[in-house]
């Protein structure tokens, strides 16, 4: 016997083929070209294809959802990220780029920065200053920080410092206070309004909240991101409930602070997105664990600075494969559209990378709305990524999907074999700096950064699975 | 209220609801479905927040008089004219307060069928497995997919063709070391177990276990042994090349020796042209090690190879009829009677074979050039012929243009042509073909010719298209017809005199 009588017939293509077997024996595919139709990186996949790139991905994935960040402090970016602490230094969002080269509210955001750290005394000086020379950038995923938007992190910015000293030792991870809606840094915008806020988030929010976890933290954010998932947060664009939590979690340590702590209280309350950066944070520690892994085909970084999407695999570490990106596709409020946006920012899908924002859409209905969905859309975005990725997070659970955990950790392997791309929730930002926001929506990831990384991969990964025995024959 | 435009833009009008809560998401949306309508050069929907009456300064859209309360929603729009203006705020109107609270329907997610081999294996339910991945996806991908059914323990039936030989080696050695099958490439038959795939037909089950490197060639050989009262336990198609050099038989050899362990499998049948060979000589001695060891007879029906070739064991036959004789004889059985009557005079011309399938085009060519009559066959499912078309199993009207053309060749006596019936076979191949046999007829005979058809269908009684049936379509037409290919091509050469 060389099939038994329950054996089912799998369909990679016509139809006809299978239609003398019972229909109940055939599973049909809905099979399309692998790779986005690149037959060479096609063979490239099916050769990773194997049992110990699979025990790789398992064990880097359980080794990231071991980890629980806390919130432990608020500093200086100087005193907590190494690279900023001498000298003129800022970090950026996305894969690295020429001051030249950067989009409009990325470059008004540097100058933003350098008015801040009062490197200049004019914008005008600033600009001149950046094109000098004179400042250093580097991303910040390259310095354990994340930033949305622009992601300038300035050395007198605060930030928030996120470890799990059990799991991650001193391995941290950064990112700077959300400054609210409207017209902000991230976007480009450095008016007066604008310094004087950050000058404010510098002298006050950040001393008083590094004073406010002395007494309360630190705050386990797995536990906080996840009661906020079952509150109709994704723990990216709508991360109000989390917001919500955590203030509530401070409000008795700030009302003892007397008018300093009030003031703080009412920022917080006016910013419905102030827990996203903290999210980022999270997710960064948690994902960084699997940087470096041998083996391990998931992503461990998607960030865009304005001009390109940047991605970094697991095994093949610091390197970016980059493809250049378009503006989302969103709505747009009023006034504004498709042509007013900047092509995607931010590094914000460090949330995606984890396993929550657009992989938790089931638990923010609200969100698919971005891009004019139902509650079923929702659902369906949720058990898409879950496609294309190897496990499910342990914490992170949507209540409409069954308290399921929310997909987690991105296989490339998958990402090209199933041709689906990551689905990211952003915000869009105008093109010109300081504007701000000006819509909101859901993108993809370009296919290309993930044609591009299938190469690198076979080339670190394959000489070492080869022997394991389950390597890829196809010569 | 409304107010002058400001510049070149249309004039601006604000409807204002008041204590309407919406939540921002599905307000752009509305916004957004306003901007589509047309006429509609602008729209803005917002709660009057002073943080979004901000927003609507900015972008021109909040007339300077308008002072509303945080809670009341706003809805802006510059439109061209007042039709489109009433069209929009209609809209406007409608989805706010006619339509349900926004939401989506009470239905939960669309299906999302599965896309790659493992999808498919892991949406197989628990007590029916996947066990075997039919590829019959372009070539360029075919060894990825087999690759990745091979990986997960599968056997493959790979329809595909245009595998390179590296890719075949390779897939082959795999499926060998994994104890899996690869079917293939370009492998059009299979059937295990009674799971029949590609072109097959409802042969009985039985004791006959076939090794096929030839499609239609294992079809003829089934179709026969089913007919002669015997049955099929399992046809191994192994693709074109198995028994070359390069390949050097992998697949072929491992077929053998499954049939040889198989407990339903009596007698073993292998259906090739003629191998390499040194892969010949491998094939026969291993031919010969299974009969001995399984004590199971075996044929082996290599086309065009002599008879004499064959070892004490194993029996060799050169055409197709030649092996199914063989087969139903070790089962005790006979071959019905497929002679067709000969006519006399003969009719003066050649005969032109126009097959789809390609081992009855080659047992064709072999029995006429044996006889040494004037003979032209064309395999019309070859590429050369096809050009893009669908293989003329699948669609008849391809062989049919042939027919009808070659009614107005003075040369020709005789039309010999084949109908493949079963599955992946067309629904009703005879219909195009009987009208193209009656139009030649008609045209050689206007012509002053006699040009007669003979036709082989291939099939068991229980195929879809009803044999009798098309037979009985054919004969309408004016052709013989047989269901033995040989018999069928003995016919055409006694029509034009040529020796029986």
């Amino acid at each position: 016997m060389i099939l038994s009588d329950s054996t089912t017939v799998l369909n990679a293509g016509l139809p006809s083929i299978t239609e003398a077997v019972p229909r109940a024996r055939v599973l049909q595919l809905n099979w399309r070209p692998p790779a986005f139709g690149d037959p060479a990186a096609a063979r490239l996949m099916a050769s990773l294809q194997t049992p110990a790139v699979e025990a790789a991905n398992r064990e880097a994935i359980a080794a990231v959802h071991a980890v629980r960040p806390k919130l432990v402090d608020v500093r200086p970016a100087r005193e907590a990220i190494g690279f900023l602490a001498s000298g003129r230094r800022l970090l950026h969002a996305g894969p690295p780029i020429a001051i030249e080269d950067m989009a409009d509210p990325v470059r008004g955001a540097l100058i933003g920065a350098c008015l801040l750290e009062g490197w200049a005394a004019t914008p005008e000086a600033a600009a001149q200053l950046l094109d000098s020379g004179a400042v250093e950038v580097a991303p910040c995923h390259h310095h354990h920080a994340v930033g949305p938007m622009a992601g300038v992190v300035a050395p007198s910015m605060p930030v928030v410092v996120v470890t799990d000293p059990e799991h991650t030792g001193t391995r941290c991870a950064y990112a700077t206070l959300n400054e609210g809606l409207g017209k902000a840094l991230r976007f480009g915008a450095y008016d007066a309004d604008v310094l004087a806020r950050l000058r404010w988030m510098g002298g006050t929010l950040g001393p008083v909240l590094s004073e406010v976890l002395h007494q309360a933290g630190p705050i386990d954010l797995t536990a906080l991101i996840a009661q906020g998932l079952t509150m109709g947060d994704e723990g990216h664009n709508r991360v109000v409930a989390t917001t919500s939590l955590l203030a509530r979690r401070l409000a008795p340590v700030l009302a003892g602070l007397g008018a300093r702590g009030v003031e703080v209280m009412r920022f917080l309350a006016d910013n419905d997105h102030f827990a996203l950066n903290i999210s980022m944070a999270s997710a960064k520690l948690a994902v960084d664990t699997a940087a470096g892994w041998p083996g391990s085909t998931l992503v461990t970084a998607m960030a865009r600075n304005g001009v390109e999407f940047g991605l970094r695999v697991a095994a093949t570490e610091d390197r970016w494969f980059t493809a250049p990106v378009g503006p989302a596709d969103g709505l747009f409020f009023p006034g504004y559209g498709p042509a007013d946006a900047n092509p995607d920012l931010g590094e914000s899908a460090i949330t995606e990378t984890l396993g929550i924002g657009g992989f938790a859409m089931a638990a923010a209905p609200a969100i698919t709305r971005f891009v004019g969905g139902t509650p079923a859309d929702a659902l369906a975005n949720s058990i898409e990524m879950a496609r294309i990725t190897v496990s499910r997070h342990p914490v992170y659970q949507l209540p409409a999907l069954g308290f399921v955990g929310s997909p987690s950790g991105i296989d490339v392997l998958k990402v090209l074999d199933t041709g689906i791309l990551p689905l990211i929730n952003t915000g869009i930002a105008h093109k010109k700096a300081g504007v701000g926001q000006i819509g909101a929506g859901v993108v993809r990831a370009p296919q290309e950064v993930f044609l591009k990384a299938i190469g690198p991969l076979a080339g670190a990964i394959g000489g070492t699975v080869d022997d394991a025995g389950g390597g890829g024959t196809l010569p | 209220m409304s107010q002058n435009p400001a510049g070149d833009q249309p004039p601006l009008h604000v409807e204002t609801y008041p204590h309407l809560y919406r939540d921002s998401v599905a307000l752009m949306a509305l916004a957004a479905g306003l901007e589509k309508l047309d006429g509609v050069a602008k729209a803005g929907a917002v709660m009057a927040t002073p943080a979004n009456l901000g927003i609507l300064a900015r972008s021109d859209m909040l007339p300077p008089d308008l002072d509303p309360a945080p809670d009341d929603l706003l809805v802006a729009v510059r439109a061209e004219g007042p039709e489109a203006l009433a069209a929009a705020l209609e809209q406007a109107r409608h989805e706010l307060l006619d339509a349900a609270p926004a939401s989506g329907g009470p239905g939960g997610p669309a299906e999302q069928p599965p896309r790659t081999v493992a999808e498919g294996i892991a949406a197989c339910p628990e007590d029916a497995p996947a066990g075997l991945v039919a590829v019959s996806v372009p070539g360029t991908y075919a060894a990825v997919v087999a690759q990745q059914a091979l990986a997960s323990g599968q056997h493959v039936f790979c329809f595909s063709d245009n595998v390179t030989l590296e890719d075949e080696v390779a897939l082959k050695a795999r499926a060998a070391a994994a104890g899996l099958l690869f079917m293939g490439p370009d492998c059009g038959t299979a059937q295990l177990d009674g799971v029949r795939l590609g072109f097959t037909n409802a042969v009985r089950p039985g004791p006959a276990g076939i090794v096929a490197a030839a499609g239609t060639g294992a079809q003829e050989l089934a179709c026969l042994i089913d007919r002669a009262g015997g049955g099929v336990s399992h046809i191994i198609g192994v693709g074109g090349r198995d028994l070359s050099d390069a390949v050097g038989g992998r697949m072929t050899l491992q077929a053998v020796d499954r049939l040889a362990a198989d407990p339903a499998t009596g007698v073993i049948a292998v259906v090739s042209k003629p191998p390499a060979p040194a892969v010949a000589q491998r094939l026969m001695e291993r031919l010969a090690a299974v009969r001995e060891q399984s004590g199971k007879p075996v044929v082996a029906c290599l086309l065009g190879v002599d008879d004499a070739g064959g070892s004490p064991s194993v029996v060799v036959r050169d055409t197709l009829e030649g092996g199914a004789e063989a087969v139903v004889a070790a089962l005790g059985l006979t071959l019905p009677d497929d002679e067709l009557a000969a006519p006399r005079p003969a009719v003066p011309g050649g005969v032109l074979g126009l097959y789809t399938g390609g081992t009855l085009a080659a047992e064709a060519k072999l029995l006429l050039g044996r006889a040494g009559v004037p003979h032209e066959v064309l395999d019309l499912g070859d590429d050369q012929y096809t050009q893009g078309r669908p293989h003329p199993m699948i669609d008849p009207e391809l062989r049919a243009e042939w027919v009808a053309r070659a009614g107005e060749r003075p040369d020709l006596g005789v039309i010999l042509v084949d109908v493949v019936l079963g599955a992946g076979s067309a629904a009703d191949p005879a219909g195009p073909l009987a009208d193209a046999i009656a139009a030649a007829t008609r045209a050689a005979r206007a012509a002053g010719r006699d040009l007669r058809t003979v036709a082989t269908v291939v099939g068991a009684d229980a195929d879809p298209q009803d044999p009798a049936g098309q037979i009985a379509r054919l004969k309408a037409a004016s052709a013989a017809v047989t269901r033995r290919n040989a018999a069928a091509v003995r016919a055409a050469i006694a029509l034009v005199g040529g020796p029986r």
